[in-house]
């Protein structure tokens, strides 16, 4: 597996391009929580070996660090730069915590990981030790144990684990993002870990298979397909299994569906009145009512986490322009009136922003975040390369996308402040429609 | 719904397998790959268990699985830090998903055998400006010509296909597309073409023809595509 650098030199390119263009309000960066968040500073002491492969203690410890920095609920701190340089406690307490306390740290972390010697194929463990400088305690850990393939999960959990103790939400370092990756001349859906790290591929029928949406239970997928070339339809495909099906196959576009953030209802695009309008089917009656009536086009709808408004695109301005309603299809207003193309809308999770493709004055299609009241707007990313399909985490402090920035479309992290871009695909001739799954 | 009752009746079969199985609730933890929690359950109802008879009429499935949340906790199968921690088996995950690629190389065969139709009978495509779905006066004459074969070639059934360039968004340029493949497809018609003789495809942005990031290229990709269907 490449090691990958904190989006140093990939990115830098685009991060130099960026700039944070406000209309009317005058704060540039946006806390995606709270805006009195602070972090918590967290140092790793280290990983150490304990038998087993060479690289086990050290692959742990980098992809635990990387899932630490991607919290944005911690601030790692570089142990060593306080003058604190031991790299084993051992099961603690150790002189050194006075020593990180007195420093501001608030939490060290540490373990070991290991396996049985000469056996490849013995089981791996991995433990984790948490102290917490406030309580002036060992609060506690975790042992883990599975195959040497599992490593990485082990650190996301522990991870997972130290975002829960400290903010009593689960975390992100276990949630997958569902992608589209061409394959020859076909676009087959995948699915790969947060970090870009495990791609599976899902579908391999030789054709498209676009847009991908996940359900709410994270077993599912929704997505726009293909049956044959001549037909397109809807299909939900189960990760477990594989097992896929049709769903909405009524005559013309079947398009960008998207379930409710209670997996009640889906919300889709068809043109099987005419032109595209947007439509709601209860998942347990299997009703279907029409939302919009328009002669223009509606689609990509996204729920609002209540699950009681959609923001949706629609070129019944001229233009694609991005569109409130509530979930009845009343109450319809425009949200965005920048520029003349905004389209592909989502609702952060915190409910607090909507992402969206917006085209700049150089005709440069960027993303662009905007408060549901449209009091507030943000241009998040500039510079070069068409970007597309923008998707929360879903702890609202993420955005993934595509973007062709490095010259053909490959997916990007970026922190819903404009912070921290990070290119997350690095193979494959296309990778678009990044989807981020709910939390586990 | 155009799928057979055998399509339908083998994630029914698995569904109900699922919802009978008895209840999987070891401590195993699903780490990074868990796409279920031990609280939702395997019994909520896979594929298959929700609808009682497959596929309904009206083009929407009944074989909708609940995938809500209720039951949930909200700890996301964590457990929390022990001061004596017991040991959590790391499963990778349930994705045990088994590809089957001979499909894929159908499709390829078939969307060769049809371009080489469409080739052969000399079909030429229209097309169209940027974010247009208006067709030009050279798109008409090329529509003109399209119009004489198909009339004269009265076994044959064609396919529109409406094709836009990379920029804007996916899902925006499969509306574009759309609209483009059916104003090619009415112009055929008022050239005489019997409509029930041309089906309308949209693939947006996601079958370019040309792949460069320039306007020789975008306008290339900016078409309604006609081809002779084959067979089915």
């Amino acid at each position: 597996m490449t090691f990958r650098t904190w989006c140093i030199a990939g990115c830098l390119v685009l991060v130099g391009f960026i700039g944070i263009f406000e209309s009317g309000a005058t704060d540039v960066f946006l806390e995606a929580t709270r805006p009195d968040f602070q972090k918590i500073p967290l140092g790793v002491i280290g990983i150490q070996n304990s038998g087993g492969p060479e690289w086990l203690g050290g692959r742990i410890e980098e992809v635990l660090k990387a899932d630490i920095r991607r919290s944005l609920v911690f601030s790692l701190v570089d142990l060593p730069s306080i003058g604190i340089k031991v790299r084993d406690v051992g099961t603690g307490p150790h002189p050194v915590f006075k020593q990180a306390k007195e420093n501001g740290v608030s939490v060290l972390v540490w373990g070991k990981a290991g396996a049985k010697e000469g056996d490849k194929d013995a089981d791996v463990s991995m433990d984790g030790f948490v102290y917490d400088g406030e309580s002036d305690e060992i609060v506690g850990g975790k042992r883990y144990v599975g195959s040497s393939s599992v490593v990485r999960l082990m650190a996301h959990r522990f991870a997972d684990e130290l975002v829960f103790r400290y903010t009593g939400e689960p975390g992100i370092a276990r949630t997958k993002i569902a992608y589209v990756s061409e394959q020859g001349t076909a676009r087959e859906l995948f699915v790969m870990d947060y970090d870009g790290y495990e791609p599976r591929q899902l579908t391999s029928d030789g054709f498209l298979n676009l847009m991908p949406r996940w359900s709410p239970d994270r077993r599912f997928l929704v997505f726009t397909a293909y049956r044959n070339r001549n037909t397109q339809d809807i299909d939900m495909i189960e990760l477990a299994t594989g097992k896929r099906w049709t769903i909405v196959s009524l005559p013309g576009l079947n398009i960008t569906p998207a379930l409710s953030p209670d997996g009640n209802f889906l919300a889709f695009a068809s043109s099987h009145e005419g032109n595209s309008e947007l439509y709601k089917l209860d998942t347990r009656t299997k009703a279907m009512q029409r939302m919009t009536t328009h002669a223009s086009g509606d689609l990509s709808p996204s729920w609002a986490p209540s699950g009681r408004e959609l923001v949706f695109a629609s070129d019944r301005s001229g233009g694609p322009q991005v569109f409130l309603m509530s979930a009845d299809g009343t109450n319809v207003r425009r949200l965005t009136f920048e520029g003349d193309y905004n389209a592909a809308p989502a609702w952060s999770p915190r409910g607090n922003w909507i992402a969206y493709v917006c085209r700049t004055p150089r005709k440069e299609y960027k993303l662009c975040l905007i408060t549901p009241d449209g009091q507030k707007r943000v241009q998040l990313t500039a510079g070069p390369g068409v970007e597309d399909s923008p998707s929360w985490s879903p702890d609202g402090r993420h955005l993934v996308f595509s973007s062709t920035v490095d010259g053909k479309s490959q997916i990007y992290m970026i922190n819903a402040d404009g912070k921290d871009l990070e290119r997350v695909t690095f193979t494959g001739t296309h990778n678009s429609a990044p989807a981020w799954s709910p939390a586990s | 719904m155009r799928a057979t009752l055998s399509q339908w009746s083998i994630p029914m079969l698995a569904g109900l397998l699922l919802v009978t199985m008895p209840g999987c609730s070891k401590k195993s933890v699903q780490s990074g790959g868990d796409t279920q929690s031990s609280q939702s359950g395997m019994a909520k109802g896979a594929p298959g268990a929700g609808g009682p008879g497959g596929p309904t009429s009206g083009g929407v499935s009944s074989n909708f699985p609940d995938t809500s949340l209720a039951g949930r906790d909200g700890s996301g199968g964590l457990s929390g830090l022990d001061k004596n921690p017991g040991a959590e088996r790391v499963n990778g995950g349930t994705m045990t998903a088994k590809l089957d690629p001979s499909q894929s190389g159908r499709q390829m065969d078939e969307i060769r055998s049809e371009q080489a139709a469409a080739d052969a009978a000399g079909l030429r495509d229209v097309f169209f400006a940027f974010d247009s779905f208006v067709i030009s006066e050279e798109g008409r004459q090329s529509l003109s010509r399209d119009a004489e074969w198909i009339k004269s070639n009265t076994g044959s059934q064609l396919r529109i296909e409406g094709h836009c360039d990379e920029r804007g968004t996916s899902a925006y340029n499969l509306v574009l597309g759309e609209k483009r493949a059916k104003a090619a497809r009415n112009y055929l018609v008022e050239l005489g073409v019997s409509a029930n003789r041309l089906s309308v495809v949209s693939y947006g942005k996601e079958r370019p023809f040309c792949r460069d990031h320039n306007e020789s290229c975008y306008a290339q990709n900016r078409r309604g595509h006609v081809i002779v269907k084959s067979g089915k």
